[in-house]
């Protein structure tokens, strides 16, 4: 039993949309929703300044660490940095030892899961121990509770093997999610090439390898008519290449990493390795175009790309090492200090909240009485300082410390 | 004293004009230090130094090692080989190791791009970069415009070119920076597959044909062609290479001038330079080796006046 005291209500297209309102939650649904309910059960009540309710966000792509790597970050760890950052579901990269390949690991991921504060989403092999040669056993981990398929950050090394993916799940209209990069032209790259990685003698990502990747993907879910989503678009010519193939009525949806959105590559100046991320931060000219994208519906969703990585793997020289930042608590900071102003905040609550559950075939949410409680509760103008308190994640590799957003997330409701 | 803006030597973009010229002067010092019978000075005495190579390095580690012992340091040495590097220690333990010996500053080579300045993090000493990866090489981009100087007089409104493996290449790292800094124009030369795609937004410009681009300078670095930094072909052979940008006395003879031809060293003779032109009057190439020691003093002197 808990009851929300005057929280504005943010999602589009509900009758409760921008109205302030008393929402009496029991047994994890909407009891009843309201101006000034009277607490008649005497439940605990919460109230917060400038308080605001939204459906719980979703994140299309994180990674985590247990099984296989629990000193990066366990289920455990995982849900309680998901919860922080007002993320009720999450999914999760099956790139873990053992993969998530099977029916079993999938269960597994369920089974740790369960009784935690946020809900994981598993996500399965898209290949075979990801290794991007033949098909994993897909249907099964369909049936298992896999909600798409991935190899996660591991590239599709040829169109061949996309093409029979997408044939093969189009059977049971799975989604498959693709990271799309030409290895051959990135192979040993560590940031974005450019004049700063010339100038830091370090080996560059072109922008290009995304560029074809996309391109060669866009042509073979023509071909095969499958549901394909791109995952990590980081480049203005990428998501110009996704709103051609959206005006042609591909099946194709998009998201892009909070990261990318903030920081460009004139960050990564004192080869600070909390910013060596693939993809890698971009330019000015890109961090516009994703924005552009976001308003224009181009990109779908806005995502951590949460990628846990141990002080061994970071407090590296730069191309030793790893890639990825930890994201789950800056996501909506991130989407708020940076999208505000250009798209609205309830934009911003379609591309972290709904979006991403009609993408996966969750239920829409909703307000009204009867419906599940998976909510977050936040103040979209405090402006704050995050520091490595805010952090949950086991992992504290992000660049993120020290830096000031405006939008806090309270906590999030998911009984 | 009046001492360098910078606490270490880690690239020559951090530097300042002034602390190039500030360099050079003292170096100017050093030099004629060097030709006394007594050459050794007492200025670092009581300054420990490491010289950590985690790449192999012989003409560097020597000029570093003889620069700190004429000036009365105490060095210890380091290579990579043979060491716990080998037995999976990071770089910040094995260093961190080190100067729990009380160690004051650190001359380090390492095959990774950036790892001087992440030292200069996590650590206490001062550090001098003598070479990370294909970044830079401040000090022999020095001991470059120092030769140069000395040849010129000036090193403004000079034509340098570079040629050769300019993507792989520290030493183009900080020549670069150097000699735009200290108003040299700068061209490189080289199969296009070995020029960095945005080196024009550095202010420096381009010329795939060698004759040409011979013809523009007054000073022409030769580059090593180093096959193992490649772990990909980036050109079809060293004998294709040879033919169309190696330096030899026939390119030298048909042109109308007489450019001074530069080597970082070592030489890969009979490939990107011909012994005839490398051993002949027009080259600079051990006048560069004995400026390595003056340069290396230099900046070891002025960077222990801070420590």
């Amino acid at each position: 039993m808990l009851l929300i005291r005057s929280a504005l209500v943010v999602l589009s297209g509900s009758t409760y949309n921008g109205k302030t309102v008393d929402i009496f939650i029991e047994n994890g649904k909407v009891k009843r929703i309201g101006a000034k309910l009277k607490n008649t059960d005497n439940a605990p009540e919460l109230t917060f300044p400038n308080l605001h309710i939204a459906p719980g966000f979703v994140d299309m792509h994180a990674y985590i660490g247990e099984p296989g790597f629990e000193q990066k970050e366990t289920i455990a760890s995982a849900c309680k940095s998901a919860a922080k950052g007002g993320i009720t579901q999450f999914c999760v990269m099956p790139n873990l030892n053992p993969v998530s390949g099977t029916k079993s690991q999938i269960e597994f991921l369920k089974h740790r899961a369960k009784g935690q504060v946020a809900t994981l989403l598993p996500v399965g092999a898209l290949t075979h121990n990801l290794e991007g040669k033949d098909l994993a056993e897909v249907y099964d981990i369909h049936q298992a509770g896999a909600v798409a398929f991935s190899d996660g950050y591991k590239a599709l090394p040829n169109a061949g093997i996309l093409e029979r993916a997408l044939l093969y799940t189009s059977a049971f209209d799975g989604l498959v999610m693709v990271h799309a990069e030409e290895k051959s032209m990135s192979k040993n790259g560590v940031m974005h090439e450019g004049i700063v990685s010339t100038k830091l003698g370090l080996p560059g990502i072109p922008a290009v390898a995304e560029e074809i990747a996309i391109a060669r993907d866009l042509s073979v879910v023509e071909y095969t008519n499958g549901r394909l989503h791109f995952l990590d678009v980081s480049l203005k010519k990428t998501v110009e290449l996704i709103k051609q193939a959206k005006k042609k009525k591909l099946n194709v949806s998009a998201s892009c990493n909070a990261y990318n959105l903030i920081l460009s590559h004139d960050a990564v100046v004192d080869y600070n390795s909390a910013t060596k991320v693939n993809p890698p931060l971009r330019e000015q000219k890109d961090i516009e175009g994703l924005i552009k994208g976001i308003e224009e519906g181009v990109i779908d969703t806005i995502t951590s790309q949460h990628s846990p990585q141990d002080e061994e793997c970071k407090k590296l020289e730069f191309d030793k090492a790893d890639f990825g930042i930890i994201g789950f608590e800056t996501l909506f900071p991130i989407c708020n200090t940076v999208l505000n102003k250009a798209v609205g905040l309830e934009k911003i609550i379609d591309v972290l909240a709904v979006n991403p559950r009609k993408l996966l075939k969750l239920p829409a949410p909703s307000f009204e009485v009867g419906s599940t409680a998976d909510f977050v509760l936040f103040n979209p103008s405090e402006k704050w300082t995050f520091t490595e308190k805010d952090i949950a994640s086991k992992s504290k590799n992000t660049p993120f410390v020290g830096k000031t957003f405006t939008g806090k997330i309270y906590q999030t409701i998911n009984e | 004293m009046s001492g360098l803006s910078q606490r270490h030597l880690i690239a020559i973009k951090d530097l300042e004009k002034s602390d190039i010229q500030l360099i050079f002067d003292t170096a100017k010092n050093f030099k004629e230090v060097l030709q006394r019978p007594i050459k050794k000075v007492p200025s670092l005495r009581d300054i420990t130094i490491a010289n950590l190579f985690f790449e192999d390095s012989t003409r560097t580690r020597i000029s570093f090692e003889l620069a700190e012992k004429r000036l009365s340091a105490d060095t210890i040495n380091f290579s990579a080989s043979g060491s716990s590097v080998k037995k999976g220690e990071t770089l910040l333990d094995t260093v961190n190791n080190i100067l729990a010996m009380k160690v004051d500053m650190v001359v380090m080579r390492h095959s990774s791009s950036g790892a001087p300045q992440f030292l200069s993090k996590h650590i206490p000493a001062q550090i001098i970069n003598a070479g990370d990866g294909t970044h830079e090489h401040p000090t022999q981009g020095l001991l470059d415009g120092y030769s140069v100087l000395e040849q010129f007089g000036s090193l403004k409104g000079l034509n340098y070119l570079i040629i050769g493996d300019i993507k792989h290449s520290r030493v183009a790292g900080s020549d670069i920076p150097l000699m735009l800094k200290m108003g040299a124009k700068v061209k490189v030369c080289g199969p296009p597959t070995l020029i960095p795609k945005y080196i024009e937004e550095l202010g420096v410009s381009y010329e795939p044909n060698l004759k040409k681009a011979l013809e523009w300078c007054d000073v022409a670095n030769v580059l090593r062609i180093q096959l193992e930094r490649m772990d990909t072909k980036f050109i079809p052979s060293l004998r294709e290479y040879s033919l169309y940008y190696g330096v030899n006395r026939a390119l030298l003879d048909s042109i109308n001038k007489n450019i001074t031809i530069m080597h970082p060293g070592p030489i890969n003779r009979g490939v990107e330079l011909d012994s005839d032109v490398a051993d002949s009057k027009q080259s600079l190439i051990l006048q560069q080796v004995e400026n390595g020691v003056a340069i290396r003093m230099a900046v070891l002197y002025l960077l222990a006046g801070r420590v």
